[in-house]
C-alpha cells in the first residue's frame, strides 16, 4: 500500500468515526472532499522534478481523477491500460478512477446542491445524459474543448454527436438484434418484427435504464418517425416483445433460450467464435440494413481542477495505439477512423451497412418524453 | 412504574415509628379510581394483612407500597423513609406474588441469590451461606440446583418465599401467596409463614382475599373495597364488632337484621314485629333504625335459662350441613333465612326455638343500607 | 433501614437508570439523522416548490389515470363518479383498471398469499415436528434473504425457464410444459421465494411459544384437537402470522429488481417508475410517488400495531411437544405426513431449485462444465490491477458490517421494543414512525442519503459529509433493527410482568431487569431478529455502494454486480453466479454459527 492510499484511508477512518467528520474548507471545494484533499497534497511533492520533461503542455503532473463506470476499470480493462500507458507516457502523473454507482446523476445531483465535484474528467457518457446534464443544470456542467484536441479531427462523422463539441466519443457500439437462426429467419425490417412469425421472440431492454434499450428505442423512432413509433410499439408489444431491465439479463434469457431474438451489439461475435461455438445462435440482424450508434465519450468537468492534464489524457485516449487497445478491450468499435484494432477483432466486429444515430441537438428536448411515453405505453399494455 | 427521582429519603417527617405508613394514597388507572384517600400506618414487626373482594384495591395498595404502582396524591413511608418518588428497586421490599414468578430460567440458588446481587446478606454472611439459611428456613436445603418448574406450586412458594427475604428487607410483601394451593397445603404454609415472620421480626403485608385466612394469620386486619378502608382491627375485633355492613357480611357469616328501636332503656328493638332485647351498652333512642348482627354460632338451639335478657325466637329447619364438629343449619323465621351453628350431637329438624343473650348482638354502627 | 454500605450497585445506579432512555435517544438521533433527514429531503420536493407548500404534485400523479386507472376521478372529477358508477353498473360491471397503484397493489396481494401459502406449513412442520437437520433447516430459512435479486432471477431463469430444469423433469415425467416467465406468476412465485421464510420464521417462533398447557386445559375441556387448535393456538400465531403479512405485503408493494428482472417492463410497478424517475433526474415526480407509497405503507404499519397492542402473547409455561417426524411404516399412511411429503416437493421446486440452478450455472460454460468461473475468481484475487474487486475482501468485508449491524441493530430494537411495550397514548403511533424503515422505498431512502450525508452540507466554512465502514454499518443497522423490534417486542409483551417486579423488589434496575430477566426469557425472539439483521447488511447494495469510501470497501453483493459488467470471460453471467454461490454458502455458514452460538445461551 504506497502511502497516498494509507492516508485516504486512516482518514476515511476518522471521518466514518465522527461520522459527519471528514471536511476541507468548502472554498476549495473542487479538490474534492473529505480525505481526498490531501492526498493532491502529497502526491504533488514526488512531481516536481519530472514534470519538466513531459513534452508539451505546461502543468501535465499531478493526479487526474477520472470518473466512469465501474466495468471501465479493474484487471484487464481498458481503464487500466489507459492508467499503465498514461501514467507510464507522462511521469510523474497519476490517474485515478472513480466510479459513482449512479454514473453521471451524481456529478449533476452535486452540481445542482453545490457539492464538490471530485472529478476533472468523466468517461462514458452517452449523448442522452449529456442532454439530461445540461437540462438539470442552470450552468454547463462540461466545458467545451473538443475542437482543440489533437485527433479529434479524425473522429469518425456519424460519432460528432455534439455540436457544442464537449462530449468527444472515444468508441462506439453499434445496437443490433442478434438472433438464432436455427429457430428464426433473419428479421430484415423493423415492420417484420410484427409479423406474427416473430410472436413472442424478440428480448429487448428497458428504455428508462438501459443503454441498449433506449438505443433501440431511439432507433425505431429514426425507422418509423416521431409520429408513429408509439403504434409501431403498440404493436410489438401486441406481438409480445419482453422488455427486460438490462443487457445482462436480457441476453441471458436469449442464451437460456426462452426467445430466439435479443436486441444486442454487433460485435456479438467476437465473443462468440471458434469451433466450439453454435455460430446459428450469433447471428446479427441489421434491421432496415442499419445499425445503432451508441458512441460513448468523455468530456472535461467545467471545474476540473486539472484541465491541462486532463486535455492530454483525452488526446492520448484519441491516439490510435489508445484506440485499438480500448476498442479490443471494452469489444466498442473504435470511435477514429481507420483504426484496425486486431484481425480477430476485425474479422468478428461487424459495422453496420448504414449507421444512424441521434445527435445532441435532436434528442435535447425529445428524448425524455419519448421515453416516458414509450415506457407507460409498455408498462400499461 | 413509578417515576424516579432522587431526592434524599426524607426522614424529618414522622410517621410514627410505624414499618409502613400511607398518607392519603390516591391511584388512578386511567381514570378509574382504584383507591381513594387510603392511610394506614403498619407497626413494625406487626403482620398486617389486606383483606377484601377481587377488585377492591387491596393488591393496588400493596402495589402502590412496593412502588409498581405511581400514586396520584399521598405519601408512601417505609421504616420512617420518604419512599413515595423511589423507584421499586430502592424501596428495600420484598415480594412474594400469587404465581410465585421464580425466574424460569434460573435455579433455585441463582433465583434465591439473585436480590444479593445488589445488597449485601444482612448479618456477616457470604452470599452462598445466606442462600443456605433461607434455604433451610423455608425447609428447602439441598434444592439449590433444582430449575424451578422441576418443583411442586408450595415449593415454588417457598423459594420465592426464600428469594424475596434474601436480602433482608424492611417489608415483606406478599400477595395472594397461597391462592393458587390447595386447600390442605394452604393452611400449612401460612402457618410456615406465619412463623417464619415472627422469627424474623419483619414488617409483613399479605394481601388475600379469603377471610379466614386472614383472621388465622394476622396481627391486624384491614377490610378493604371499593377503594377504601373499612376497618383496621385485630382480627377478633373485626369479627365480633364489624363497623359496617360490608365487614359484617364480608369477614365470617353473619345474620344481619333491620329494626327499629322501640325503648332506649333497656334497649330493645322490633324486627318483624319479634321484640329483641339489645345489649344495655347499646347507646339507641326509641325510633332508630338498628341493624343487628347475630353471628350464626350465638343462636343457640332450645330455649335457656341460664341466659338473662335472651330473645327467643321460633324458627323452621329448612336444611342443614353436617360439618363434623358441628351442624350448620339453615332456618326459616318471619319469611326470612337465619344460619344457625350447633355443636349438637342430635340433628336438629322441623320447628326449633332459638336464643341469642343480649350481649351477643352486635349493632352496626352505621344502620343504614 | 437501608445502609447504605449493604448497597452493592449505588455507584452504578446513575448509568444503569440511564441507560435505556439514552439509548433510546441515541437510537432516535440515528434515526433522525441516516433515516429521516435524508429521506425527508427528498419527500419535501413532493410537497414544496419554488419554497412554498403546495399540493400540486400530488394531485398530478393522483389524478393521472396512467398511475390510478379509474380512481383518478377522485382527484379529476369526483362530482362525476356517482354517474360514473352507474354507467358502470349499467354495462355491467366490466372489468376495472386502477393504474400503476392498483397493479402493484394487486400484485403484492397475490404475493402476500402466496407467501403465507407457502410459508405456514413450513412453520407447522418446523414447530412441531422433530426430525434429523431440523435445527439447520430453521437457520437456513433465512437464505433467501440475503440473497441479491440477479442471483435470484439467474437461478429462477435456469429452474422455470422455458430449457429450465423444471420443464427438463416435467418433459422426463411426460407431464408436459409449463411457461411461467415474464408472467405475473413468476413474479408472485419469485415474491414467494423471499417472503415465505418470513412467515415460516416468524410464525415458527410464535408456535414454539404457544403453552402447551393451554392446549391441554383445552383439550380436557373437551376441545378435539382441531377445536383446540383453532381456539388456543391459533390466536397465538395470528400476530406473528400477521406481521408476517404485513411485511411482505410492504416488501412486495415497494419491490422492484425482482420484478424488472423476471416481469419485464410490462408488470412493471410504482417502485420501478420510481426508479426511473430518479435516473431521469426528474425527482419531484419521484418524491411524490414515494411519498405516496410511504404513506399507503406507513398507514398499513399503524393499524398493524394497533392490532397488535391489542393481542396478548403469552410466554413461558412448556413448549408443545414435537412429533416425530418419521415414524416408520406408519409415515406413508398418515395424511399430515403425506402432505408435508407434498410440501416438501413443492419446497424443492421453489427454493431449492433455483438456488441448485444457479450454483450450476456457475459450473457451467457455453461448451458444458467449467471451473473458468471460480478460476476468474482467483484471477481477480490475485491481480494487483487498480480497481479489481477481489472476492476475499467482499467476504470480509460483508462479515465485518453484518457483525457490527448485528451488533448495533440487536441493542436499537431492544431499546424500541422495550419502549413500545411500555405503552402510553401515542405509543403506537411513535413505534409507526420507528418502523418506517420498513415501509420506505428503497430508492428513496438512497437518494436521500446520496443527497445529505454523501454529498455533506457546509456548516461555518467546513464542509461536512460522512461515510465509510461506520455510516454503513450505521445505515444497516438502520434498515435491520426494525426486524429485530419486530421480533422482540411480542415476546417481551408476553413475559409476566410479576417477574418484572419481583426483579425490581429485589432490588435490580430496570435495565437490569432487562438484562437479567427479560432478555433472556425472549432470547429466541432476540436471536430470530438478530438473524435478519445480520442478513439485511449481508444482502443491503445501494446504501453500501453509495455511502463506501474509495473503491475498499464493497461487500459481496457488489463485487457479484461488479462482476456483472465484467467482459473479460465474455458476457456471461458466470462470475456472478460463481460470486453468488460464495455468497450463499459464506452466509448459509455464517446463520449456522449464529444460531448455534446464540442458541447456547438459550435457556
Amino acid at each position: 500500500m504506497d502511502r497516498r492510499q494509507f492516508l485516504r484511508r486512516s482518514s476515511a477512518g476518522v471521518a466514518g468515526l465522527a461520522m459527519l467528520a471528514g471536511c476541507t474548507g468548502a472554498g476549495e471545494g473542487d479538490n474534492g472532499s473529505g480525505a481526498n484533499g490531501s492526498s493532491n497534497g502529497t502526491e504533488t511533492t514526488g512531481t516536481g522534478a519530472d514534470s519538466t520533461a513531459t513534452t508539451g503542455s505546461a502543468s501535465s503532473g499531478g493526479t487526474l481523477r477520472v470518473a466512469t463506470y465501474s466495468s471501465f476499470t479493474g484487471e484487464d480493462t481498458a481503464g487500466n491500460w489507459l492508467k499503465s500507458a498514461f501514467e507510464e507516457e507522462n511521469s510523474g502523473t497519476t490517474v485515478e478512477f472513480l466510479t459513482p454507482e449512479n454514473g453521471v446523476n451524481q456529478y449533476v445531483q452535486r452540481a445542482k446542491q453545490g457539492a464538490p465535484i471530485d472529478a476533472d474528467l468523466y468517461v462514458g457518457l452517452n449523448t442522452a445524459e449529456l442532454v439530461r446534464a445540461r437540462k438539470k443544470l442552470d450552468k454547463p456542467l462540461f466545458q467545451s474543448i473538443g475542437g482543440s484536441l489533437d485527433g479529434a479531427d479524425g473522429l469518425k462523422k456519424p460519432l460528432r454527436i455534439d455540436p457544442k463539441k464537449r462530449a468527444v466519443p472515444y468508441d462506439t457500439g453499434y445496437i443490433s438484434l442478434v438472433y438464432n437462426e436455427n429457430e428464426v429467419e433473419e428479421p430484415k425490417t423493423f415492420d417484420s418484427l410484427l409479423e406474427s412469425r416473430y410472436e413472442g421472440d424478440l428480448i429487448t431492454e428497458n428504455a428508462q435504464q438501459s443503454d441498449p434499450g433506449r438505443a433501440f428505442l431511439l432507433w425505431s423512432i429514426i425507422a418509423k418517425g416521431e409520429e408513429n413509433y408509439l403504434d409501431y410499439w403498440e404493436q410489438l408489444v401486441g406481438n409480445g416483445v419482453k422488455v427486460l431491465s438490462d443487457w445482462e439479463p436480457a441476453y441471458q434469457a436469449y442464451s437460456d433460450g426462452e426467445a430466439p431474438m435479443v436486441v444486442s451489439y454487433s460485435t456479438d461475435q467476437v465473443y462468440y467464435h471458434g469451433p466450439d461455438v453454435d455460430m446459428a445462435k450469433h447471428q446479427l440482424g441489421f434491421l432496415n440494413d442499419q445499425g445503432y450508434a451508441n458512441p460513448e465519450t468523455m468530456a472535461l468537468f467545467e471545474s476540473a481542477n486539472n484541465p491541462q492534464l486532463a486535455r492530454t489524457f483525452m488526446e492520448f485516449v484519441l491516439t490510435e495505439e489508445a484506440q485499438s487497445k480500448i476498442a479490443v478491450k471494452n469489444v466498442q468499435f473504435p470511435a477514429v477512423k481507420d483504426v484496425t484494432p486486431s484481425e480477430e477483432f476485425d474479422k468478428y466486429a461487424k459495422e453496420p451497412p448504414e449507421t444512424v444515430t441521434h445527435s445532441y441537438d435532436e434528442l435535447a428536448g425529445s428524448v425524455e418524453s419519448w421515453v416516458e411515453e414509450w415506457s407507460r405505453l409498455v408498462a400499461s399494455g | 412504574m413509578g417515576a424516579v427521582s432522587d431526592t434524599i429519603p426524607d426522614r424529618d417527617r414522622t410517621t410514627a415509628d410505624a414499618g409502613v405508613a400511607l398518607d392519603d394514597i390516591t391511584v388512578d388507572f386511567g381514570g378509574v379510581t382504584a383507591l381513594e384517600d387510603v392511610s394506614l400506618s403498619v407497626d413494625e414487626g406487626e403482620f398486617f394483612t389486606l383483606v377484601g373482594p377481587s377488585g377492591c384495591g387491596k393488591t393496588t395498595t400493596l402495589r402502590a407500597i412496593a412502588g409498581f404502582e405511581e400514586p396520584a396524591a399521598g405519601e408512601v413511608h417505609i421504616d420512617g423513609r420518604r419512599v413515595t418518588d423511589l423507584a421499586p428497586e430502592r424501596r428495600d421490599v420484598g415480594v412474594v406474588f400469587q404465581h410465585y414468578a421464580l425466574f424460569p430460567h434460573m435455579t433455585v440458588r441463582e433465583n434465591v441469590a439473585y436480590g444479593l446481587r445488589f445488597r449485601d446478606p444482612p448479618g456477616n454472611v457470604t452470599d452462598d451461606e445466606r442462600v443456605d439459611e433461607l434455604l433451610s428456613l423455608v425447609d428447602m436445603a439441598g434444592m439449590g440446583e433444582r430449575e424451578p418448574e422441576q418443583l411442586s406450586g408450595g415449593q415454588q412458594q417457598r423459594i420465592a418465599l426464600a428469594r424475596a427475604l434474601a436480602p433482608g428487607p424492611d417489608v415483606l410483601l406478599l400477595d395472594e401467596p397461597l391462592s393458587a394451593l390447595d386447600a390442605r397445603l394452604r393452611e400449612r404454609l401460612r402457618v410456615t409463614i406465619r412463623e417464619i415472620q415472627q422469627e424474623l421480626g419483619i414488617t409483613t403485608i399479605y394481601v388475600t382475599h379469603d377471610q379466614s385466612e386472614a383472621l388465622a394469620i394476622s396481627d391486624r386486619v384491614a377490610v378493604v373495597s371499593g377503594g377504601r378502608i373499612e376497618q383496621v382491627a385485630p382480627p377478633e375485633t373485626v369479627y365480633r364488632e364489624p363497623r359496617s355492613r360490608f365487614v359484617a357480611e364480608f369477614v365470617g357469616e353473619n345474620n344481619l337484621l333491620d329494626g327499629e328501636v322501640t325503648e332506649s332503656a333497656p334497649p330493645r328493638t322490633t324486627v318483624d314485629g319479634t321484640p329483641i332485647t339489645l345489649p344495655e351498652s347499646a347507646t339507641v333512642d326509641t325510633g332508630d333504625p338498628v341493624a343487628l348482627c347475630v353471628r350464626p354460632e350465638v343462636l343457640s338451639l332450645g330455649e335457656s335459662e341460664m341466659v338473662s335478657n335472651a330473645t327467643t325466637l321460633t324458627a323452621t329447619v329448612e336444611h342443614r350441613e353436617f360439618l363434623g364438629d358441628a351442624y350448620r343449619v339453615h332456618c326459616s323465621w318471619n319469611d326470612r333465612s337465619l344460619l344457625v351453628k350447633t355443636d349438637s350431637r342430635e340433628p336438629p329438624e322441623g320447628t326449633v326455638t332459638l336464643t341469642v343473650a343480649a350481649s351477643d348482638i352486635h349493632l352496626l354502627s352505621d344502620s343504614g343500607r | 433501614m437501608v445502609a447504605a454500605g449493604r448497597e452493592r450497585v449505588n455507584a452504578r445506579r446513575w448509568s444503569e437508570r440511564l441507560a435505556v432512555p439514552t439509548a433510546f435517544v441515541l437510537t432516535v438521533a440515528i434515526l433522525a439523522l441516516v433515516f429521516y433527514y435524508p429521506v425527508l429531503s427528498v419527500l419535501r420536493e413532493a410537497v414544496v416548490r419554488a419554497g412554498s407548500l403546495t399540493a400540486a404534485p400530488l394531485v398530478d400523479v393522483l389524478g393521472d389515470p396512467f398511475y390510478t386507472g379509474v380512481a383518478h376521478y377522485l382527484f379529476t372529477a369526483p362530482l362525476s363518479i356517482p354517474a360514473g358508477v352507474l354507467d358502470w353498473i349499467r354495462a355491467g360491471f366490466p372489468s376495472v383498471e386502477f393504474g400503476l397503484f392498483g397493479f402493484t397493489a394487486f400484485q403484492a396481494f397475490l404475493s402476500t398469499l402466496a407467501s403465507v401459502v407457502v410459508g405456514l406449513p413450513g412453520a407447522y412442520l418446523l414447530a412441531r415436528f422433530e426430525f434429523r437437520g431440523r435445527r439447520t433447516l430453521r437457520s437456513l430459512t433465512i437464505l433467501p434473504f440475503v440473497l441479491p435479486s440477479i442471483m435470484v432471477a439467474v437461478g429462477f431463469l435456469a429452474m422455470f425457464g422455458q430449457n429450465g430444469l423444471l420443464n427438463d423433469v416435467l418433459g422426463a415425467l411426460g407431464l408436459g410444459q409449463v411457461n411461467l416467465l415474464f408472467t405475473l406468476e413468476i413474479i408472485v412465485l419469485a415474491h414467494a421465494f423471499y417472503n415465505a421464510p418470513l412467515v415460516t420464521r416468524l410464525v415458527t417462533t410464535a408456535w414454539e411459544g404457544v403453552d402447551a398447557r393451554r392446549v391441554e386445559t383445552a383439550r380436557a375441556l373437551g376441545a378435539g384437537p382441531f377445536r383446540a387448535f383453532r381456539d388456543i393456538v391459533v390466536p397465538q400465531l395470528l400476530p406473528a402470522l400477521l406481521t408476517a403479512a404485513l411485511l411482505t405485503f410492504v416488501f412486495t408493494f415497494l419491490s422492484f429488481p425482482i420484478v424488472l428482472a423476471l416481469g419485464g417492463l410490462r408488470l412493471a410497478t410504482v417502485e420501478v417508475w420510481l426508479y426511473a424517475r430518479v435516473q431521469d433526474l426528474e425527482l419531484a415526480e419521484a418524491a411524490t410517488l414515494g411519498t405516496i407509497e410511504t404513506v399507503l405503507s406507513l398507514a398499513l404499519t399503524y393499524l398493524y400495531l394497533r392490532y397488535e397492542a391489542r393481542q396478548t402473547t403469552a410466554s413461558g409455561g412448556t413448549t408443545l411437544p414435537r412429533r416425530a417426524l418419521a415414524v416408520g411404516w406408519k409415515t406413508l399412511r398418515d395424511p399430515v405426513r403425506i402432505g408435508l411429503a407434498v410440501y416438501g416437493v413443492g419446497i424443492l421446486v421453489l427454493f431449492v431449485g433455483p438456488l441448485v440452478s444457479m450454483v450450476v450455472e456457475s459450473v457451467t460454460g457455453p461448451n458444458g462444465l467449467t471451473s473458468a468461473y471460480y478460476e476468474f475468481l482467483l484471477d481477480q484475487q490475485a491481480t494487483t490491477a487498480a480497481g479489481t474487486t477481489k472476492p476475499l475482501p467482499a467476504i470480509a468485508n460483508s462479515l465485518a458490517f453484518g457483525v457490527g449491524t448485528l451488533a448495533l441493530a440487536v441493542p436499537m430494537g431492544i431499546v424500541v421494543s422495550v419502549m413500545a411495550t411500555r405503552g402510553g397514548t401515542g405509543s403506537r403511533l411513535a413505534e409507526t414512525l420507528m418502523s418506517a424503515p420498513l415501509a420506505v422505498s428503497g430508492v428513496v431512502v438512497g437518494l436521500g442519503l446520496l443527497q445529505t450525508l454523501v454529498f455533506g452540507t457546509t456548516v461555518a466554512g467546513y464542509r461536512f459529509t460522512a461515510g465509510g465502514a461506520l455510516a454503513i454499518v450505521v445505515a444497516h443497522a438502520v434498515a435491520a433493527y426494525p426486524f429485530v423490534t419486530r421480533n422482540v417486542t411480542p415476546a417481551l409483551a408476553g413475559i409476566d410482568s410479576q417477574l418484572v417486579d419481583s426483579a425490581r423488589s429485589l432490588g435490580a434496575s430496570r435495565f437490569r431487569t432487562l438484562l437479567d430477566v427479560e432478555l433472556p426469557l425472549v432470547w429466541t425472539a432476540v436471536l430470530a431478529g438478530g438473524a435478519f439483521a445480520f442478513a439485511i447488511s449481508i444482502g443491503e447494495f445501494d446504501t453500501t455502494v453509495l455511502l463506501a469510501e474509495g473503491v475498499e470497501s464493497y461487500t459481496m453483493p457488489v463485487a457479484l454486480e461488479r462482476y456483472i459488467g465484467n467482459r473479460s470471460l465474455g458476457p456471461s453471467l458466470g462470475p456472478a453466479t460463481a460470486m453468488g454461490t460464495v455468497l450463499l454458502l459464506v452466509t448459509a455458514a455464517s446463520f449456522l454459527v449464529i444460531e448455534r452460538l446464540g442458541g447456547r445461551w438459550e435457556p
